[in-house]
């Protein structure tokens, strides 16, 4: 029977190709969208706020709170270490981390911080960054570019590839993250003091350079790298193009990230800092909350629009599916005139049609599988992690839904023909 | 032997076919002639159980065929039935062989294929897409897969029907040959090659077509 139907289904190769891609275009569709809107969502929910305030430079409270919690977008600007160690004197604070970022690893953000900034995160393998230049870099930095405990990273200045090498101020690779899941995987985290020396070190060579070739710009130069220890915002609205570059700046962070103690220390905080006029506090519940939202909104738009290619492949694959069965008429009432019992000809089709069935469900999930890998090359560097290998249960509805589409209607069909009058056809 | 007493079957109120009682004797060949809609082939259609008589009785060995249910008929008609007929009734795309072995989905032995096939001399098409062959080929095909199942009836529908008179006179010698000692029953509208079969019958002697009315008159 087996060996039969599949001899039958060879002499339909067209169809069935166009019948099988149809359903894997329609299913893979909507497996990924949702598979993607999951992951990300449950991406932001992992990156818990485990701090409730964050501490930056005035403007975007999204923004900030991307940029703190996901790595993402560039940094508002700077603000004075003396905050952070204004609240780490702060009996109203459990926890201060400072946050900088601005240079790169390939695609990979240098987040400059304090090893409690990793608290909760395993290490696969070495041990926490301690000095000026140690580097713990995430697991899905350390599998792509290679990097093992020891390697030397040369970064580059700013926050894009073609950034100017600091080849004289390489890091040390101290360790590697296990994976999370989360945006961690795929940042190097180091000293804020590196970040800073990095920077220094970078400015002291420019202003030998200057010095030896351009005794006249001198004395601009010396200004500009003046290091900032005051109450000083760097504004990113006055220059755009040098925002990576002040984010370098020795006592300078892009943000703060602060655990308070009680309730009313956290109401205290917020209110004290937010009437600074220059700075932005933030709630990060608050803002993911508000981003979530805003990615619901997006996943019930990509549901509905998933919900209708559905309907609109259940007309497709209906459509081809009576067209193949009209082509088959002929085939059934040929059978049954030479004595092939109905049951017969119903158990052939239905075994065709759940191989199709299958085999489409199947591929559709390969497919999707294979998109969210490629997908993930490409967001991957937006903080966005996604893992093919994570299946959520709607999906094998989803799946099983397709099955049944592409079973249901030919069985139905089937057993409507091979009663029908045999002569006829 | 399979005779036929009384049967009567409607197509509508004003289609009535009534037929004459029939006797066909085991191991005997017939033709069977006549002019179109006299009812050659729904006779043999009801012989194989494709369609029911709406009275009268067809028997096969004395069985009668209307007793039996549908799935009996299915099992009779595979095992007992070769049944060829004018269009062929191929799977175009599929091979000979594929088309032969469609009987094995009812458990039925294709182990004569090449022996069928060689007598018939088309052994070396065996292999072959049934859409690459020739009308004759074809139809050789059909009677293969009629005969390997070695069943005791042939009922074979204008066989040479779409063949010219040559090949047609080629394949009706073929199939008688192999059909020696089992019963043959062939409709066929060419005279010229009724004088191969043992007993001619002339439908219109057997048949009358009457309205249903009359039937009822006359029951």
């Amino acid at each position: 029977m087996l060996k039969f139907t599949l001899k039958n289904m060879m002499t339909k190769k067209v169809k069935i190709f166009l019948i099988v891609l149809s359903i894997i275009i329609s299913s893979s569709v909507g497996i990924l969208a949702y598979n993607i809107a999951e992951q990300v969502r449950s991406g932001i929910v992992n990156t818990a706020a485990y701090y409730d305030i964050i501490i930056g430079p005035a403007g975007s409270s999204t923004q900030l709170a991307m940029n703190t919690m996901f790595f993402t977008d560039t940094p508002l600007g700077t603000i004075s270490y003396e905050y952070v160690e204004e609240l780490e004197a702060d009996d109203r604070t459990n926890t201060v981390i400072p946050f900088a970022m601005g240079d790169s690893y390939n695609s990979a953000r240098i987040i400059g911080t304090k090893p409690a900034f990793l608290e909760g995160k395993e290490l696969a393998e070495g041990e926490m960054f301690h000095e000026t230049f140690d580097a713990v870099v995430g697991s899905a930095v350390a599998k792509t570019y290679g990097i093992s405990v020891g390697d030397k990273l040369v970064t580059s200045h700013g926050l894009s590839e073609s950034g100017s090498s600091h080849e004289s101020t390489p890091l040390t690779v101290t360790g590697i993250l296990e994976t999370t899941k989360t945006a961690y995987d795929n940042a190097v985290f180091t000293d804020i003091e590196t970040v800073w020396s990095v920077h220094d070190h970078e400015e002291d060579e420019h202003e030998e350079h200057d010095e030896e070739h351009n005794d006249e710009h001198a004395e601009d130069t010396s200004e500009n790298e003046a290091p900032s220890h005051g109450h000083i915002i760097t504004d990113s609205s006055e220059e755009k193009n040098e925002e990576e570059e002040h984010t370098h700046e020795s006592g300078t962070v892009c943000a703060i990230l602060v655990k308070s103690k009680s309730f009313s220390d956290y109401y205290e905080i917020t209110e004290e800092y937010g009437k600074d006029s220059s700075l932005l506090v933030i709630n990060p519940s608050t803002v993911l909350r508000e981003v979530l939202d805003n990615v619901d909104l997006s996943k019930q738009i990509v549901y509905i629009l998933c919900i209708i290619i559905l309907i609109m492949n259940v007309f497709v694959i209906s459509t081809i599916t009576l067209l193949n069965m009209y082509d088959s008429q002929k085939e059934i009432a040929l059978m049954r005139l030479i004595g092939i019992s109905t049951g017969k000809v119903n158990l052939m089709f239905l075994i065709q049609n759940a191989i199709i069935g299958l085999a489409s469900t199947a591929l559709a999930f390969g497919a999707s599988r294979l998109c969210i890998m490629l997908i993930s090359k490409f967001v991957s560097s937006m903080g966005i992690v996604l893992d093919a290998r994570a299946v959520y249960p709607l999906e094998w509805v989803i799946m099983a839904v397709v099955f049944i589409i592409s079973v249901l209607p030919t069985l139905i069909c089937t057993a409507h023909i091979s009663k029908k009058d045999i002569i006829r056809n | 032997m399979i005779t036929v007493h009384n049967v009567i079957k409607k197509f509508d109120e004003d289609t009535v076919l009534r037929y004459k009682d029939l006797t066909f004797e085991t191991g005997s060949s017939y033709v069977l002639l006549g002019s179109s809609g006299c009812g050659k082939s729904t006779l043999l259609n009801m012989m194989a159980g494709v369609i029911s008589p709406d009275s009268g009785i067809i028997s096969f060995d004395g069985k009668n065929m209307s007793s039996l249910s549908q799935r009996e008929k299915d099992k009779f008609r595979v095992e007992k039935i070769g049944f060829i007929f004018q269009d062929f009734k191929l799977i175009e795309e599929m091979t000979v062989e594929d088309n032969i072995n469609i009987l094995k989905l009812e458990g039925v032995s294709t182990e004569k294929t090449d022996e069928v096939l060689s007598n018939l001399g088309i052994l070396s098409k065996k292999k072959r897409k049934v859409k690459q062959l020739s009308g004759g080929e074809r139809q050789r095909v059909a009677i293969a897969r009629a005969f390997v199942k070695q069943p005791e009836i042939i009922l074979a529908d204008e066989p040479t029907g779409n063949l010219n008179y040559a090949i047609g006179k080629e394949v009706v010698r073929q199939m008688l040959e192999i059909a020696k000692g089992k019963t043959l029953i062939a409709v066929t509208h060419d005279d010229r090659l009724a004088e191969y079969f043992d007993c001619i019958i002339d439908m219109n002697d057997v048949t009358c077509h009457c309205t249903a009315e009359e039937v009822n008159e006359n029951a």
